[in-house]
């Protein structure tokens, strides 16, 4: 059990040092012996990316031999453009990499990861607004069935969206949205954990603030955006994470309402990369894939990291 | 509609009565947008949802009432039988798995230090990562070819080669694996932020009484952290029963989408077959109203709603 290891504050750590007079300090060298597991266990979070980050660099030859290397003997960007490969002749050992596929989506594979930022940027954007304007009138101000609302918002969020499926679908359909932005981005404005996150938050934020922008004639919209909005912004920071990484990574919806290749995001992109193409000689291409689909947010993540944690903690301590 | 009555706490009290109609209307306007789309897209479609359970519906023919015929189907249904169960067992042992390590995880993990924010961030990891990314790289680690990741491993110590995705035995261990991983890091996060909020007087006055480190633990870790361990246990849990990409990527085979003998066949991939390529919408309907119950019951045992209203 690894459970000795309080943390030591950063300002405590002289005093450590120095040691505390008194009562002799426990010896903790037993801790680290029993963190080892678990350093083996970060290795297995490491050994999965790894093989995939490699094997987005191998030609063919490599990645269908036996035994495989662990270090690219010849690393190579074929997975991405092969050169040798001709899309009319035999080019044994070599395949289309992956911006020689989808040719007939303009962009090619560009193109999903278009959609996917567009459809990303908008949801979490529109989503926002609407929800922080919800909260704001939910918490601030004294319309009759308020709480009715909220409560029902709150009710929502026991449905799993999966429930609302097929009845969207239909909707969807109806509305002639198939295969578009509009069926992938007005589904998912209304977000009811998102209202009842700011709601919760804006709840500690006393009025004083709206109270004297009220006294000085500001109009409700204006309050909302010039005072609520930078009040909201820690919150909103962590809920915008929230909703770009899921939508980012959706991908039962767009199965269901996406049809041409031209309006797939990158999830449906890759797993129809994966369907048409099976057998090894493609894994390379599809790691490449993988690879460009998970840089976004892997990057976003470690530059904003400590956004994501404190997002995480927020909502996990307040809910 | 909207005179000045009584009975108002937060509401503001300044205006004549005319201003604060103006303010009600406004305050309507604003609520547009989100109760629109939330009615249109959430209430609504749960309502139909319900409705099209009770019919026969193919998607293109208007939808023909039948009463519980597709609820007492669904319970004769041994498909869903069989997605059902496999479900609950997946559920259970990823829940368990995942709480576990993130918890161990977070004790171990929980420092400000950097090898500690440096393991924190790998563990993490999977989190920020295209979902669909990672169940591809699962599937090309345990290909069936003796120079797949995991065959080779197991070449090490003498293994021949496995089908792994292709053994129904092995189905539901590789989805627990792989939840287990790659949810672990999550849950992790909220159990650090948990932890690190228990004061810590409590640690050195078990100390000074000579609480062993398992005693403390037990006696005030657990106890203080059993409302976010609650927290992390229900999201997983529901998020568990919602699994869909996992069966779909790794497991799915031309013939079925519940993999080798329907061995990793779940609530949302059945809901999905039957809605999706069967175009059976009714029976499907059914089938989301049996999840929607499963997760509600669930949810129940949070009492979130209670306590954020009460404040309210």
């Amino acid at each position: 059990m690894a459970v000795e290891t309080r943390p030591v504050p950063p300002t405590a750590t002289p005093a450590r040092r120095s040691g505390i007079p008194g009562r002799p300090h426990r010896p903790t060298s037993w801790v680290g012996w029993a963190k080892a597991p678990l350093y083996l266990l970060a290795i297995t979070m490491i050994v999965p990316f790894y093989w995939m980050v490699i094997t987005a660099f191998k030609p063919v030859s490599e990645i269908t031999r036996n035994p495989p290397s662990f270090v690219p003997e010849s690393p190579t960007t074929v997975g991405y453009r092969d050169p040798a490969w001709r899309p009319d002749a035999d080019t044994p050992g070599h395949v289309a990499g992956l911006f020689q596929r989808f040719t007939e989506v303009d962009l090619g594979f560009w193109r999903f990861a278009i959609n996917s930022v567009v459809i990303a940027a908008a949801v979490t954007v529109l989503a926002l607004l609407a929800a922080s304007l919800a909260s704001y009138v939910i918490t601030k101000h004294d319309v009759k069935g308020r709480k009715v609302i909220f409560l029902m918002i709150l009710g929502s969020m026991m449905i799993p969206w999966q429930t609302t499926l097929i009845p969207n679908y239909l909707v969807v359909r109806n509305l002639g949205w198939i295969d578009s932005y509009l069926g992938y981005i007005v589904p998912a404005i209304p977000k009811a954990f998102v209202v009842f996150f700011l709601v919760q938050y804006l709840q500690s934020i006393p009025n004083d603030l709206i109270e004297a922008a009220r006294i000085d004639g500001a109009g409700e919209w204006r309050i909302w955006w010039q005072v609520v909005m930078p009040l909201l912004r820690p919150a909103l920071a962590a809920m915008s994470i929230f909703v770009m990484l899921n939508e980012w990574n959706n991908f039962l919806w767009p199965l269901i309402i996406v049809e041409s290749d031209q309006m797939a995001n990158l999830p449906v992109a890759l797993a129809r990369l994966n369907s048409a193409f099976t057998g090894a000689q493609h894994m390379g291409v599809i790691m490449a894939a993988s690879l460009l689909a998970s840089l976004p947010t892997v990057v976003f993540f470690l530059l904003f990291q400590k956004h994501f944690t404190r997002g995480i903690a927020m909502s996990g301590l307040k809910g | 509609m909207a005179t000045a009555t009584g009975g108002h706490r937060k509401g503001p009290r300044t205006g004549s009565g005319a201003r604060r109609v103006r303010r009600n209307m406004t305050s309507y306007v604003m609520l547009l947008p989100f109760l629109t789309l939330f009615a249109g897209f959430l209430i609504w479609p749960l309502l139909n949802s319900l409705y099209l359970s009770l019919t026969k519906f193919n998607g293109v023919r208007p939808p023909e009432f039948v009463g519980l015929a597709n609820f007492e189907r669904l319970l004769q249904d041994e498909r869903f039988m069989h997605a059902l169960s496999n479900t609950l067992v997946y559920v259970l042992a990823a829940v368990v798995l995942t709480s576990g390590f993130a918890l161990v995880l977070a004790l171990a993990f929980r420092g400000q230090g950097w090898g500690d924010r440096l393991m924190r961030t790998i563990f993490f990891l999977p989190s920020v990562t295209s979902t669909i990314a990672l169940f591809l790289m699962w599937r090309w680690i345990f290909a069936a070819e003796d120079y797949g990741l995991a065959n080779t491993l197991a070449g090490w110590f003498g293994v021949d080669p496995v089908a792994w995705l292709a053994t129904p035995g092995l189905t539901i261990p590789i989805m627990v694996l792989m939840a287990t991983w790659s949810g672990m890091g999550y849950a992790m996060v909220i159990f650090v932020a948990g932890v690190n909020t228990i004061p810590e007087e409590y640690y050195e006055a078990a100390r000074i009484d000579g609480a062993t480190t398992w005693q403390q633990f037990k006696s005030i870790t657990l106890p203080l952290l059993r409302p976010v361990t609650t927290y992390v246990v229900v999201t997983t849990m529901i998020a568990a029963f919602q699994v869909f990409e996992a069966v779909y990527i790794v497991f799915r085979q031309v013939s079925s989408v519940g993999g080798v003998l329907d061995s990793g066949l779940m609530i949302v991939p059945y809901l999905y077959d039957m809605g999706f390529t069967k175009f059976q919408l009714g029976y499907a309907s059914a089938i989301a109203w049996a999840l929607f119950l499963i997760i509600f019951v669930i949810s129940m045992v949070q009492l979130r709603v209670g306590r954020a209203t009460r404040e309210l």
